[in-house]
């Protein structure tokens, strides 16, 4: 597949988020953009850019059968209707401070499928002593971390997050800094990490700006979630 | 028109809450999902009713866009769009599919002109207090009327070029330069105003 000019790639990429690109060369262009992350980009761009037009429209209600026959689609995920899950289910039975919910729930999201890039390696879903879940912190491939922030705090002024490895027997050891804000933080994971063996539990803590001044958290936890290994599909 | 800094509070707090939202759907909260479809339902619905133009065929592609939101949650990035414009993108995909799949012959009428007059900003304090929004508005005046009568008949209304054609009674070969030219100054304009992220 030829290289496409930047010129070239916006001319196509406006066109397609327009809409005014259709028929073969829309998927031909599709085809472009996912083998192209490049050109990927600038769609997104677009899209970006043009999108919150489409937004200024005068709403119109849709009548609530839409919304019954997406419930329906949706339901019938494989494994989903047997576990129900929704956090109001687990919440019922007081299981939700981590433990064994989180592990099912991570179980259920690694079974549900379509809901991943790439396959996981471990996910742990970190809930607060209220049961909400505020982080999913999950490894997509050797190397890096992946921390995604659910829920941020709001009284967290001149505070920082930082995350913590808890073995099974010894003290927790420090993975970092996350950022208290929606979105994700990246956090470079050698294979091997020795601070990753015989993880766990994941935590948060509150710590001063910068993080903790010792190598212990010396602050409160504020969420915490078991470590659910997923074996890579085959 | 546009609101101040209590409406730019405003319209961060509800991208704040439907990111929540969104992010408690990637953990499969259905709860949540639900929440998140009353919030945004009747701005996407009128979002694919114009470009679809039938009921029937917008409560389709709204099913199919919000069953696709479900699935699709978790690759949701907050630092990459805003959680409405993430959202609209996945309708208005689903609803140029969707039409491009059933419409025969181009059906151009009256009220299609009459619609375009509703592309005039109107206020509407809820959603957009964005300076983005100012910056395309501003990028879109400085296009030629043609080019962009063009171009928000396509955009809103997913007319394609032939349609185009008919409805504004213009060569077909006219249409498409009218459009691309007016692309490629509108990408001008907006990589002034940093709106594109740069090349």
């Amino acid at each position: 597949m030829r290289k496409l000019s930047a010129d070239l790639a916006h001319a196509l990429a406006a066109e397609y988020v327009l809409g005014t690109l259709r028929g073969r060369a829309r998927d031909r262009f599709e085809a472009i953009v996912r083998a192209d992350p490049q050109v990927a980009g600038i769609v997104h761009r677009w899209e970006s850019g043009l999108t919150p037009l489409a937004e200024r429209v005068a709403p119109v209600e849709p009548p609530a059968r839409v919304w019954d026959r997406i419930s329906e689609r949706v339901g019938t995920t494989p494994g989903a209707t047997e576990f129900r899950v929704s956090l109001g289910f687990w919440r019922s039975f007081g299981l939700l401070a981590g433990g064994v919910a989180s592990v099912l729930l991570a179980a259920f999201l690694y079974l549900s499928g379509g809901a991943r890039e790439q396959p996981m390696m471990f996910v742990a879903v970190l809930t607060a002593p209220d049961a909400a879940p505020r982080m999913v912190v999950s490894m997509h491939s050797p190397g890096m971390l992946r921390a995604r922030m659910v829920k941020p705090w709001t009284n967290a002024e001149g505070k920082s997050l930082e995350l913590w490895a808890i073995p099974e027997e010894g003290a927790p050891r420090s993975l970092g800094l996350v950022e208290n804000r929606m979105g994700d933080t990246m956090m470079p994971m050698p294979p091997g990490d020795p601070r990753m063996q015989g993880a766990k539990q994941l935590a948060i803590s509150m710590e001063p700006a910068g993080g903790s001044p010792t190598k212990r958290p010396t602050g409160p936890v504020v969420c915490s979630g078991a470590i659910a290994p997923v074996r890579l599909k085959a | 028109m546009e609101a101040g800094a209590g409406g730019e509070k405003a319209v961060s707090d509800d991208a704040a809450r439907l990111a929540e939202l969104l992010a408690r759907t990637a953990l499969a909260d259905r709860a949540a999902f639900e929440a998140l479809y009353a919030a945004t339902r009747a701005k996407l619905f009128a979002v694919s009713l114009r470009i679809v133009r039938e009921r029937p065929l917008a409560e389709e592609a709204l099913q199919d866009s919000f069953v696709s939101i479900w699935n699709r949650a978790s690759g949701y990035a907050p630092a990459k769009s805003a959680p409405l414009t993430w959202m609209t993108a996945i309708v208005r995909n689903r609803s140029l599919d969707i039409v491009r799949r059933s419409r025969e012959e181009p059906d151009i009428d009256d009220t299609l002109a009459a619609n375009l007059a509703d592309e005039a900003p109107t206020p509407d304090r809820a959603v957009q207090a964005r300076v983005a929004h100012h910056t395309l508005r501003d990028c879109l005046e400085e296009l030629e009327a043609e080019q962009r009568q063009s171009i928000a008949l396509a955009f809103f209304h997913g007319l394609t070029h032939s349609e185009l054609a008919a409805h504004l009674r213009r060569p077909l070969g006219t249409v498409k330069t009218h459009v691309r030219r007016g692309l490629i100054r509108l990408r001008e304009c907006l990589e002034r105003a940093g709106e594109l992220g740069g090349s």
